[in-house]
């Protein structure tokens, strides 16, 4: 499936993923390691190595500091 | 994916301990490691007492980590006599970030009922970070100079609020960066003053008479839990990043560190886990040297040299 994948205050990407495929994998074409980032589906935090269920995924990145 | 507790839906996976869990037991989980941590160190003194309760000094910056600490803090003691809390707060006088942070404190404390000091860079040295990073007269990264000057704030005001211990935000990758740069740097002496300083449970750090002992209450939670808890809990933290924020080196041991993590869960923990028992070595080796301390010909403050650090920055950036 291709999924849309924004990284708010970063980049909007379309990724073609397998049905297999977890959300830590949409990370693929980015440096970011699922340690800096969340993954918010419908505004609510998913677990990195579920399967990718939505076409729409928003990340969010962790600042440092604080 | 549900939660392994409950059933209910997962809002996060823990790789290093295999969990999933839900915003409750997230929440539940990070409350008991920041207990816990606060226990086996030692940080609530047997002598504490209504009468005559021990102070705490929370450095206080608006960001994730010091808004998650806090809230925590005080869900735990706010309703315990023995104990009084201030949150600190530093502006640093960098334009458009440090005002926002600022409004996530005094949302924070408001809501609290904490007690809330506010210092300035500006008040207390006469400069702005924004001007220090434009001159840069030492050609030093910003965060050198801003860490030396916040150190010198933290410290004096905690002595003047009579504070026995400084508590901050430092989570697992903080100080898990920290101490892969001290070990790769070969840095033995400052592994010792790290232990001593904040990281060794209170009894068994060298006697530091002359320093506030500082605490890291957070340091078992990984950044990202502690992200996800402020989130979840609808916390006022600042997430902008500091417009000055660069260093190269801390950047490259956090890649270096995540990448383990990714391949090899737990490498944080582990790392943590030997670290402070060879810090704990290293200042049976290295502490207790108090000799070659005197006052800064300046201000007064413990230093090595006639001039402390601070001052001497200061001038530097006066100079030019």
């Amino acid at each position: 499936m291709r999924v849309t994948v924004d990284v708010i205050g970063d980049t909007t990407y379309e990724i073609e993923v397998d049905d297999e495929a977890t959300y830590a994998d949409l990370l693929e074409p980015t440096d970011y390691s699922q340690h800096q980032v969340s993954f918010m589906v419908d505004g609510r935090p998913v677990p990195e190595d579920q399967p990718v269920e939505v076409e729409e995924v928003r990340v969010v990145r962790l600042v440092q500091g604080g | 994916m549900n939660c392994d507790k409950c059933g209910e839906e997962a809002v996060m996976h823990a790789a290093y301990s295999g969990l999933h869990l839900c915003q409750e037991h997230l929440v539940r989980s990070v409350d008991k490691r920041v207990r816990r941590r606060i226990r086996e160190d030692g940080l609530v003194p047997d002598d504490a007492t209504p009468d005559d309760p021990t102070t705490w000094v929370i450095g206080l910056s608006g960001g994730k980590d010091s808004v998650v600490l806090t809230k925590i803090l005080d869900d735990t003691f706010a309703k315990d006599p023995r104990i009084e809390m201030i949150a600190l707060s530093i502006h640093e006088g960098i334009e458009g970030y440090r005002d926002e942070s600022l409004d996530a404190c005094e949302e924070l404390t408001a809501d609290l009922d904490i007690r809330h000091e506010v210092v300035t860079y500006e008040d207390e040295f006469d400069l702005q970070m924004d001007n220090v990073v434009e001159k840069d007269p030492e050609n030093m990264a910003p965060c050198a100079y801003c860490g030396v000057f916040r150190r010198d704030v933290l410290s004096r005001y905690a002595e003047e609020y009579d504070a026995d211990l400084m508590l901050t935000g430092h989570n697992l990758d903080d100080e898990a960066e920290t101490a892969l740069m001290n070990f790769l740097e070969g840095n033995v002496e400052q592994m010792a003053k790290h232990f001593d300083a904040s990281l060794g449970p209170l009894d068994e750090r060298t006697d530091q008479d002359h320093h506030v002992p500082r605490a890291k209450p957070l340091r078992d939670v990984p950044e990202k839990e502690v992200a996800l808890y402020a989130h979840l809990e609808d916390l006022p933290a600042h997430i902008t990043e500091c417009p000055h924020a660069e260093e190269a080196f801390r950047g490259e041991i956090q890649e270096l560190m995540l990448g383990l993590e990714d391949d090899h869960p737990g490498t944080r923990h582990s790392i943590m886990a030997g670290y402070e028992e060879m810090a704990a070595l290293a200042a049976e080796a290295y502490g207790g040297d108090d000799e070659k301390f005197g006052e800064c010909d300046s201000c007064g403050a413990r230093t090595a040299r006639d001039i402390c650090r601070k001052c001497a920055l200061v001038e530097a950036v006066d100079a030019v």
